[in-house]
């Protein structure tokens, strides 16, 4: 197999151009469905990402992957650098990622930026301002349903 | 098709409709990551996030977070609840909280309740005491008998209570209410509850003091659960584990007679579930018990008729009031007095118990799941003697660290489920192990197999003992002492001590032995001097009950708690009806 084949090009909405190795690229089961069609050359047009979101997409995929002779990072590490890729986004990157992982059906990468979001959600006061909501009930239907919702909450 | 463009976002104050816009897929995703709770103070959020968190999709989603049922049975339930957040509701106010083993001290040969889910429901089983044949455990047919169910109704927040029963001769159903159920509950009480019909009176009285069931004499208690059971008890057909574990066709049509039999009582054939009710069925009239109990100063109105039912309850009502009014005004004139000789002990009593019962008028049988500070020895709660009460054992599900822990069932004898034709059944044990910490060293760690169930016709040891003590922490070398391995590797050994005779029956003594651990995962006890083997197993028990014999219950107070002392096997008498 030459060199050309194992590498293939990602190419962003705002036409950046990522090389990555193959290896790399197929964990998106999309990427992977598009290359097995033949449908595409060495060059994959990616036409709703952009390069900066798609930048971090490929970060992660490169430290998930496993490579020839490139495999042995320990599960313990991998987990903390995954709590460090989340840890600092902001939210719109955040959401973007998993619009990203969505679309580009990476499972790990899906589960891992939305646990992110869900772990921000755990308080609803930070949720507000996480999300920069204004709360648009009345007292009365707010009471309504921290009635109805009661069972959910511990004792 | 206008594809979204992922990164492209306009600007930073529509950080909500980012949530939003998110496919639902992805948002089912984070779901997955949040709680009932969590879910619900999304929606709290605002009107559009509500609307989107408040579905079917994210429902289903949290009934399988919840983990109290695999997959399918979450589908099947759903064809008889009105929704997925209904279904969840029941799931986590009554399926999580039951779900385990509960136990009593008496009779001494185990009193074992094994609650588990039904269809939309859950169900206690007994385990009875009992002989294992010569199939084994998990391949022979265990024998059980109902206690109590306890079903939901067709939206998550209504349920109806079941215990189960005879009276003379055939099975019954004995209806009641859930009063409350703990998430944390580790005590089941059965009890006598005042109930006032919302009908009747619209006034609801909030901030009124009742006067707690449990603090009544015990003598009190029982007489009001044998007389309210006594009432509203129907007669069934012959239970049979078909029956309470019904196949999937059978189980939307049992659950519907269970819930006309909660509303109709004995009319419930002749019934629908839309219809009206016209008065309930399932509880007796508080002026009729007050006579029953042998109260005579209330029956001057005995001219009023039956069909006078509500205005005799409120009157009943009143009346107690006034009395009440009465005995305290005479009280407060008799301030300097002491109370002892003011009034004797059965006047208190008396007025004890009409202020309990003057919170209602008409009173039910209850079920209520209470959390409660519990002492225990080795792995075993210390228990009221007199208290109708199930007690549930704390159950770890076995970790890392604690691999043994949770609930084994075995018998005595080496090799393991070998016969001989004079005696073709063996002792069935049922063993809780449990790990305690003696101190911070790792190597001090002890296991402990607390005996739960004994299958003997006279009980060996008390019941809740530790049948073996090891040093968990500290793995010995020794060889296991019988050439005849029964094709088992041992892997681990641990020394320890096990149960032997001791001071009389209440004071068991304790003689060295080894615990080996098979590659096959059987647990072997061997006591050192008399080389006498328990071999234990893991046991799947709902699998077990599923596929058991159901025989008869006893009487439905006893049934449910049985409070006297006993070294034989009540619960075998039942007939096999299977």
């Amino acid at each position: 197999m030459s060199k050309s084949e194992k590498k293939i090009v990602l190419k962003s909405l705002d036409n950046e151009a990522f090389e990555v190795e193959k290896a790399v690229a197929l964990q998106s089961q999309t990427i992977w469905v598009m290359c097995e069609d033949k449908c595409v050359g060495n060059e994959i047009p990616l036409e709703n990402v952009t390069g900066q979101i798609l930048a971090k997409v490929i970060d992660y995929c490169k430290k998930h992957a496993v490579v020839d002779g490139d495999g042995d990072e320990s599960s313990e590490e991998l987990k903390n650098w995954d709590t460090e890729f989340t840890k600092n986004m902001d939210q719109s990157t955040l959401f973007n990622m998993i619009l990203a992982a969505n679309y580009l059906n990476i499972k790990s990468l899906l589960n891992l930026t939305c646990q992110a979001v869900a772990d921000k959600t755990k308080t609803i006061d930070e949720f507000h301002t996480f999300l920069n909501i204004e709360n648009n009930f009345t007292p009365e239907e707010e009471a309504q349903i921290c009635q109805e919702n009661l069972w959910a909450f511990d004792d | 098709m206008e594809m979204m463009k992922i990164g492209d976002s306009p600007s930073e104050s529509s950080d909500a409709c980012l949530l939003l816009s998110l496919p639902e897929d992805s948002f089912a995703v984070i779901s997955r990551f949040l709680s009932p709770s969590d879910i619900c103070n999304l929606s709290l959020c605002c009107k559009s996030l509500s609307d989107l968190v408040d579905s079917e999709k994210i429902w289903f989603v949290q009934c399988e977070v919840v983990k109290a049922l695999p997959l399918s049975e979450i589908f099947q339930w759903r064809t008889g609840i009105s929704s997925y957040k209904s279904l969840c509701r029941f799931l986590v106010e009554v399926v999580n909280p039951l779900v385990g083993i509960w136990v009593h001290q008496n009779p001494e040969l185990g009193n074992v309740v094994y609650v588990m889910p039904g269809f939309l429901s859950v169900v206690g089983c007994r385990i009875i005491p009992q002989e294992v044949g010569p199939l084994g455990i998990q391949e022979g047919r265990v024998m059980w008998s109902p206690v109590f169910e306890i079903i939901s109704g067709l939206d998550g927040g209504s349920t109806a209570f079941f215990l189960h029963g005879i009276d003379r001769e055939s099975s019954c159903l004995y209806p009641g209410f859930v009063t409350s159920i703990d998430k944390c509950c580790n005590v089941l009480l059965l009890e006598v509850e005042p109930r006032r019909d919302k009908r009747l009176c619209g006034e609801v009285e909030n901030g009124e003091v009742r006067f707690p069931f449990c603090k009544l004499p015990f003598a009190e208690r029982r007489k009001l659960l044998y007389m309210v059971t006594g009432r509203v008890g129907l007669n069934v057909p012959e239970v049979s584990s078909g029956m309470i574990f019904p196949h999937k066709a059978m189980s939307l049509e049992r659950r519907a007679m269970l819930l006309k039999m909660h509303k109709f009582g004995g009319n419930w054939n002749h019934m629908s579930l839309e219809d009206e009710l016209c008065y309930d069925p399932i509880q007796v009239d508080i002026n009729e018990l007050w006579t029953n109990l042998g109260y005579g100063e209330m029956d001057d109105e005995n001219e009023i008729q039956d069909t006078q039912r509500k205005s005799l309850s409120k009157y009943f009502r009143s009346s107690i009031k006034r009395i009440l009014r009465r005995s305290s005004s005479s009280s407060s004139k008799q301030h300097t007095c002491s109370s002892s000789s003011s009034s004797s002990s059965s006047e208190i009593r008396r007025s004890n118990l009409q202020t309990f019962l003057s919170s209602g008028d008409s009173v039910g049988l209850s079920v209520k799941a209470t959390q409660t500070k519990l002492s225990s020895y080795r792995g075993w709660p210390n228990m009221h003697e007199t208290r109708f009460a199930l007690y549930k054992l704390p159950s770890k599900d076995p970790v890392e660290s604690q691999e043994y822990a949770g609930l084994w069932g075995g018998t005595f004898g080496w090799p393991p489920g070998k016969f001989t034709e004079d005696k073709p059944g063996k002792a069935l044990f049922l063993l809780m192990l449990t790990y305690e910490e003696e101190s911070r060293d790792d190597s001090e760690r002890l296991l402990i197999g607390t005996k739960i169930l004994e299958g003997t016709h006279y009980v060996m040891h008390p019941n809740g003992s530790a049948m073996f003590v090891v040093k968990i922490g500290s793995p010995s070398s020794e060889i296991f002492p019988f050439d005849d391995t029964n094709g088992e590797e041992f892997e681990h050994c641990y020394t320890g001590e096990g149960i032997a005779k001791g001071y009389g029956f209440r004071y068991p003594g304790y003689k060295p032995g080894s615990l080996f651990v098979t590659s096959k995962g059987l647990l072997v006890f061997v006591w050192k001097e008399t080389k006498v083997v328990l071999t234990l197993q893991r046991l799947d028990l709902e699998e077990l009950l599923k596929k058991g014999v159901c025989v008869s219950p006893l009487p439905p107070c006893l049934n449910f708690t049985y409070l006297t002392k006993s070294h034989t096997n009540v619960f075998a008498s039942g007939r096999r009806t299977s």
